[in-house]
């Protein structure tokens, strides 16, 4: 089609002795965007909007039932041939407005083209309906009679006073949240407990409502007509909503920005209340209520609301304030024409930016907003997977199919067919193929480095816990706590009375014995033999009793460390046998334990350690080299100390019931990686740390489609 | 004047449906290539043999009751009772009889085979001199005898002059009236053309016709608006309509209505007085002149633009005191140099258009002839009177303006015939529905078609023409040379009058002696060099002797945008089994290969040419493929954005009211 700016259109003849004009309901208001004179254009019989330049609408004004189009063209022509919009400008512009049912035509409309006009208006209705399944809307009421009746009502809370009511309950409930902060958090635990589930749905119906009404009243306090009012189905749920758009007649910005954020403002001083109403009420269903209220209205605001990257209020806000309409559709027009004009090199490509500084905004925000609506719906997605997994796996297949395939078969279209890339057809494919291509080689055939972490701890490569190997009360500790021994150095020293009594009655019995075999060789023969196996066993017991008298002094099996801060404060006290008393470590030498789960340990074994490195916990700058690692082929389920797991905070599943926390839910196959003790890193048994596996290098695409399985089979089972 | 009732059918005008896009047009395609599937024309061969068989039927009837038998028939198909296979084979057969009997041609097998393909609504593909004229009036008495209305649609006005007058007496015989309808007719004279069973007319005329009534009905489009109107205002006058509406159409040559023509929508315009631009171009035309190509604008040669560089529009800056107040803002001025240029860099003289009585006329791209009352578009015109330097004419006002591709979806029925349309079978399909069949020869061609002969340059083609122009002279073989323009023709036939021949030059100058030129073109030794005009439906007898010499030698001087062009050329020699030859030749200058072959390729191109290398007969033939096929691409793209701003328009000015102006 013909280029927009030329004077002459050939298809002139079409409209030019038509005789047409606005509508009479047409209201027209002034607006300045951006310093920029604009026209805006409603309808206020479905409250459509038209935006028009002012050489456009002066072109309009000058339409009436009294003359032809063309002498309104050549009077405009006349006055000023430069500004004058060209009758390609204008054929454009009318039918646009025709298409908006804007204009007023003095011949009788051809019904049959109306009614084929309205069919499809109605098929295009019915596929955005579809397109937007998740938010779906239902209207329902029409609030405008309610609101002008309320409005003095509106008309007090929207001032100066109001201001100052918000102000002040606001920071009341900021002082008590900032007093309760413990109990705040603490009860967010329990938000998503399924006996939760429905009083948080009921809070979420309330606060919107009070949201909506905000945006209602705020728009009708400025003159703005609120004719719809429905159910939204927002991932199918149901919440309530409110059509403002009459807002964007306003021609202050403020006050547009005003009304966008009007629903937020009520949310806030919601939340306000609720936080007033929770402090003061006893638990019980309006204090769990209020609790809900005031979370809801509070991050809902914060996370959603105010977020301008997502279409919600934010969003308008922003674009108000940035004085940029249709900011989003501008910012992907903006994308677009950059790639057309400076990729494709189709250099017709108009930008949509007015200015250098604009195209800035619309850059950052493309990107941004792009980025962040795939985090939020890939959130969602994850969330509802992990809840519902088929409702889950449907709506990734929907999310594929709208993001990825069918914009793809759209850029194949594209590039294709499109007429704009008629002249560079070729370059823009081979850019587009050189882009894919250039990001597979990246992706598939270029090695990066390739590797991953596991959990584990730092341990001496001789340590023994001293157990007590007999009972006693602790009567000397000999060595003090933190000394180095020598193997066969004494630690500490028991009493136990009970077996020095009972030595003195082997003893005793012992002697008994011995006379006996004195007396029985002179008198009785026969009872030598018993009463030899007797002394014999006797001694036995003797000699065990001595042994056990031996070991109330302690002694170190093998040189090391001697680690007992206990033990000192227990002197006198009795200590029962088999009862871990202290440590010995003997840190000449360390290993590193390392924890690697089940998905991880099958790279261990079908790939080779290229090498690995430890950072240990609270050194993180120094890294500790491993000179050679050690895979344990057993499963195992005892971790080496507790420290890794979760009851002692660290980040391997263990069963809670254990009651030392070193009991992990799922097996693990240990790694022991040597560490050499020249390493510059202090070296502490039982320290935790990290040890980095580097694997072979492999392409990143293979890395990720791993990792995304892992996901999955972890996640889902699949 | 007729009756209002009667003219209730011209006033209704059914929707014309856009083509399908998507799914469904992966369907219609589908759809498109079973109908044109190669069982249907052993369907038809089996039913024409059928026909031929029944000839002893009717070979020994009286002329009296040959027609009565006739009248029979058309009695008949008019009621539209039955009329399944059986009865149209008769019928066929007693009209085949006619004839052999009036016209002294009797329809072969292939012929018969041909009009039950045009009465079944396809596009018959029949080799040239295979006698499509008979086919078609074969199939236009069939259609003529509903009395429905049935528009033989022909190249030119000569065509439908002669072929009406030729076949009167056959149609009469057969009960069917006859007429014509051509440019230079009064309106009575339509009105009684198109009242007849069977029309012959052009395509443009019969377009212009329907516009002509459709501006006269104004917004009283629909036929009951018209007849309640009419019974309300009963003393207003009646439109008086020429046509009596839409039914059949069998067109011939269809490939060049239906394709090559349908790029530029005919358009009904009237001058005006009034007007902004027209006396601006003089002056533009002189600021224009002080630009210099490549360094003040550059020009896009295969698409025909020209932008305007920085240092030109200071240029322009500075002369634009020179225009009239309303043209010195900053955007217009240099969209008039632009159009300026476009006229000074795109449009050459004797090429697009010829000078006469200091009047511009263009002339048609693939008929060659000139068309007096069209111009070209907002100011291109008068950027050319300017050019030329004769009187600006004033700028027309367009009043209707209608696409040919959507005029003829119009019809109920459409059926067309052409020698070369396989190419175009898809397209025909996609925009008229129109399935192409291809019914092979009666006589086997012997015409040898020579190998393209290949020149670096263009002036060593020329020698190489007149060189064998005058071999074939000296033989006393007849040369038709074909030119693709008036100058080209001009140049050559100087260059050959030098030599000392004698030429008959045949171009939109002269075209008033074309059927003498014609008539003596197959005369031994005769040169006779045309423009495109002698491209179709042109048949040239071969003169006493000449066939045993070889028969009629055809030299393109150039390829044109569409293989389909060159093949029509081709064509005129070796017509119904004469011997006959042809041969293309191709130089790296040529307009189309500077305008579509990639720089680097015609470059490679001529090099090897310079060099005899061996393989540059296969580059040729690659750069020439290629180049086509560019050519092509851009012409159907250019075809389909025609339909689609046509459909656009009605969708988005629907305020308007009916579309079809």
């Amino acid at each position: 089609m013909a280029d927009i700016s030329s004077t002459y259109s050939e298809s002139w003849f079409r409209i030019a002795q038509q005789r047409v004009s606005l509508r009479p309901h047409v209201n027209v208001i002034r607006q300045r965007f951006r310093g920029e004179q604009w026209y805006v254009l409603q309808d206020p019989f479905n409250n459509q909007f038209f935006r028009v330049r002012p050489e456009a609408y002066q072109f309009l004004i000058r339409l009436n039932r009294d003359r032809t189009i063309d002498s309104v063209w050549n009077e405009m022509f006349e006055l000023d041939p430069d500004k004058a919009p060209g009758q390609d400008e204008v054929l454009r512009l009318l039918a646009q407005l025709y298409g908006a049912n804007l204009l007023h035509s003095t011949l009788a409309p051809d019904s049959a083209r109306l009614f084929e006009r309205y069919t499809k208006r109605k098929q295009r209705e019915r596929k955005a309906y579809l397109r937007s399944i998740m938010f779906a809307r239902v209207p329902l009421i029409d609030p405008d009679n309610f609101l002008k009746r309320a409005m003095p009502l509106a008309r007090l809370v929207i001032s100066w006073f109001g201001l100052i009511l918000w102000l002040g309950v606001i920071g009341t409930a900021l002082k008590i949240a900032a007093d309760n902060v413990d109990t705040l958090m603490e009860q967010t635990q329990g938000i998503l407990a399924p006996d939760n589930l429905f009083l948080l749905y009921l809070a979420l119906v309330i606060v919107k409502s009070l949201h909506e009404f905000g945006h209602a009243f705020a728009c009708r306090r400025f003159g703005g007509e609120v004719h719809t009012m429905g159910v939204m189905f927002l991932l199918f749920t149901p919440i309530p909503y409110m059509d403002a758009t009459s807002s964007w007649s306003f021609r202050s910005r403020w006050k547009r920005a005003f009304v966008a954020s009007a629903g937020m403002i009520v949310e806030l001083f919601v939340a306000a209340i609720a936080t007033i109403v929770w402090i003061r009420t006893a638990p019980g269903t309006v204090h769990s209520l209020a609790y809900n209220m005031m979370f809801l209205a509070s991050v809902s605001t914060l996370l959603f609301n105010i977020n301008p990257l997502l279409r919600f209020d934010g969003y308008y806000i922003l674009s108000d304030l940035l004085d940029i309409p249709n900011l989003h559709q501008r910012s992907t027009g903006l994308i677009k024409h950059l790639i057309e004009y400076h990729c494709f090199g189709y250099k017709k490509s108009v930008t949509t930016a007015r200015s250098g500084k604009e195209a800035v905004w619309l850059f950052v925000f493309a990107i941004a907003s792009w980025i962040y609506k795939i985090i939020i719906f890939a959130t969602i997605l994850f969330f509802i997977a992990d809840k519902f997994l088929i409702l889950g796996m449907i709506m990734a297949v929907v999310c594929v199919v709208a993001w990825i395939c069918v914009p793809i078969y759209k850029l194949i279209v594209y590039l294709a067919s499109s007429p704009k890339l008629d002249r560079t057809r070729a370059r823009a494919i081979a850019i587009v193929c050189g882009f894919i291509v250039f990001w597979l080689i990246v992706l598939d055939l270029i090695p990066f480095p390739n590797h991953f972490r596991s959990p584990g701890v730092l341990q001496a490569s001789q340590h023994s816990v001293v157990v007590a190997d007999v009972a006693g009360i602790v009567e000397d500790v000999v060595t003090p706590n933190g000394a180095f021994v020598e193997s066969g150095d004494v630690l500490y020293r028991l009493a136990n009375k009970d077996l020095d009594f009972q030595i003195r009655t082997a003893e005793s019995q012992l002697a008994e014995t011995e006379a006996m075999q004195l007396m029985a060789m002179q008198h009785v023969t026969a009872d030598l033999k018993p009463l030899e196996s007797r002394a014999e066993a006797t001694r036995q017991l003797l000699k065990r009793l001595y042994q056990s008298r031996e070991d109330l002094a302690v002694r170190a099996k093998h040189s090391g460390l001697w680690l007992a801060p206990d033990l000192q404060d227990s002197i006198g006290t009795w200590l029962q046998r088999g009862n871990p008393v202290g440590q010995l470590v003997d840190e000449s030498s360390f290993y590193f334990s390392a924890i690697v789960s089940q998905r991880e340990a099958s790279r261990l074994f079908s790939d080779e350690i290229m090498g690995s490195e430890i950072k240990l916990y609270g050194q993180t700058e120094t890294t500790v080299p491993v000179s050679s690692t050690k895979v344990i082929p057993v499963e195992k389920r005892n971790l080496p100390s507790a420290a890794i797991g979760w009851a002692g905070g660290g980040e391997v599943a263990v069963d809670m019931q254990s009651q030392d926390g070193t009991v992990a839910v799922d097996p693990f196959f240990e790694v022991r990686a040597e560490v050499p003790m020249d390493a510059e890193a202090l070296m502490i048994h039982g320290k935790g740390g990290r040890i980095r596996f580097e694997l072979p290098p492999e392409p990143l695409l293979r890395q990720w489609v791993r990792k995304f399985r892992q996901l999955l089979q972890t996640r889902y089972g699949i | 004047m007729r009756t209002l009732t009667q003219e209730y059918v011209p006033c209704q005008i059914p929707e014309v449906k856009e083509p399908p896009k998507g799914l469904d047009g992966l369907v219609d395609n589908a759809i498109g290539r079973y109908r044109r599937r190669r069982g249907i024309l052993a369907q038809f061969r089996r039913q024409a043999e059928h026909i031929d068989a029944m000839e002893e039927d009717w070979k020994f009837l009286s002329d009296q009751a040959l027609q009565k038998h006739l009248c029979d028939f058309r009695d008949i198909f008019r009621r539209g009772g039955i009329q399944d296979e059986l009865m149209l084979s008769k019928a066929l057969a007693a009209i085949r009889e006619a004839a052999g009997r009036v016209t002294g041609l009797r329809p072969f097998v292939v012929q018969l085979t041909g009009a039950l393909a045009l009465h079944n609504g396809m596009l018959a593909e029949m080799a040239t001199g295979e006698g499509k004229t008979l086919t078609a009036a074969l199939a236009a008495i069939v259609s003529g005898w509903t009395r429905r209305p049935c528009h033989v649609i022909t190249v030119n006005d000569y065509l439908a002059k002669r072929d009406a007058e030729w076949f009167e007496e056959f149609y009469a015989y057969c009960g069917v009236s006859v007429g014509y309808v051509t440019s230079i007719l009064k309106q009575e004279d339509r009105a009684r053309g198109y009242a007849k069973d069977v029309t012959y007319t052009t395509s443009k005329e019969v377009v212009a016709d329907f516009l002509r009534d459709r501006l006269k009905l104004g917004d009283q489009n629909h036929p009951t608006r018209r007849l309640i109107s009419h019974h309300l205002f009963p003393h207003r006058q009646q439109a008086g309509l020429v046509m009596r509406g839409l039914h059949t159409a069998i067109v011939d040559e269809a490939d060049s209505v239906l394709i090559d023509e349908a790029v530029t929508p005919l358009i009904i315009s009237s001058s005006t007085n009034n007007n902004l631009l027209h006396q601006v171009y003089k002056q533009v035309w002189s600021i224009a002149n002080s630009l210099e190509r490549d360094s003040d604008y550059t020009i896009d040669i295969r698409y025909k633009e020209v932008t305007v560089q920085p240092s030109g529009r200071l240029k322009l800056q500075e002369q634009i005191h020179t225009l009239p107040e309303r043209w010195r803002g900053a955007s217009r001025p240099e969209e008039l140099v632009e159009q300026v240029l476009v006229a000074k860099e795109f449009y050459t003289k004797n090429k697009q258009y010829v000078v006469q009585q200091n009047k511009v006329i263009i002339v048609d791209e693939f008929t060659g002839r000139m068309m007096e009352n069209r111009k070209w578009r907002h100011g291109l015109h008068q950027a050319i009177e300017a050019k030329e330097g004769v009187p600006l004419s004033s700028v027309d006002q367009t009043l209707a303006r209608m696409s040919f591709q959507r005029y003829f979806r119009l019809y109920k029925k459409l059926a067309g015939m052409t020698g070369t349309a396989h190419e175009a079978a898809r397209e025909l399909w996609h925009t008229y529905h129109l399935p192409t069949i291809r019914i092979p020869s009666n006589r086997p061609v012997i015409r040898k078609h020579l190998p393209d002969r290949m020149f670096p340059t263009a002036s060593a083609k020329l020698e190489a023409i007149v060189a064998e122009v005058e071999k074939c002279h000296l033989n006393g073989q007849p040369v038709l040379v074909g030119t693709r323009n008036v100058a080209t023709s001009q140049v050559l036939a100087k260059r050959l009058h030098a030599e000392g021949f004698k030429v008959s030059l045949l171009n939109a100058l002269n075209d008033r002696q074309e059927a003498k030129i014609i008539a003596g073109a197959g005369a031994p030794g005769a040169i006779t060099i045309a423009t495109n005009m002698a491209g179709r439906g042109t048949d040239i007898h071969l003169g006493e002797g000449v066939a045993e010499r070889g028969g009629l030698h055809v030299i393109a001087t150039e390829r044109h945008e569409s293989g389909r062009i060159d093949r029509q050329l081709f064509g005129r020699s070796g017509r119904q089994g004469d011997p006959g030859s042809a041969v293309a030749y191709v130089s790296c200058d040529d307009e189309l290969l500077q305008r579509f072959a990639r720089k680097w390729m015609l470059e490679l191109f001529r090099w090897s040419l310079k060099n005899h290398l061996p393989g540059a007969r296969w580059i040729g033939k690659f750069v020439s493929w290629k180049v086509q096929g560019k050519a092509q691409k851009i012409a159907v793209k250019s075809r389909n954005s025609v339909l689609k701003m046509d459909t656009w328009l009605d969708e988005a000015v629907g305020f308007t009211g009916k579309s079809y102006y």
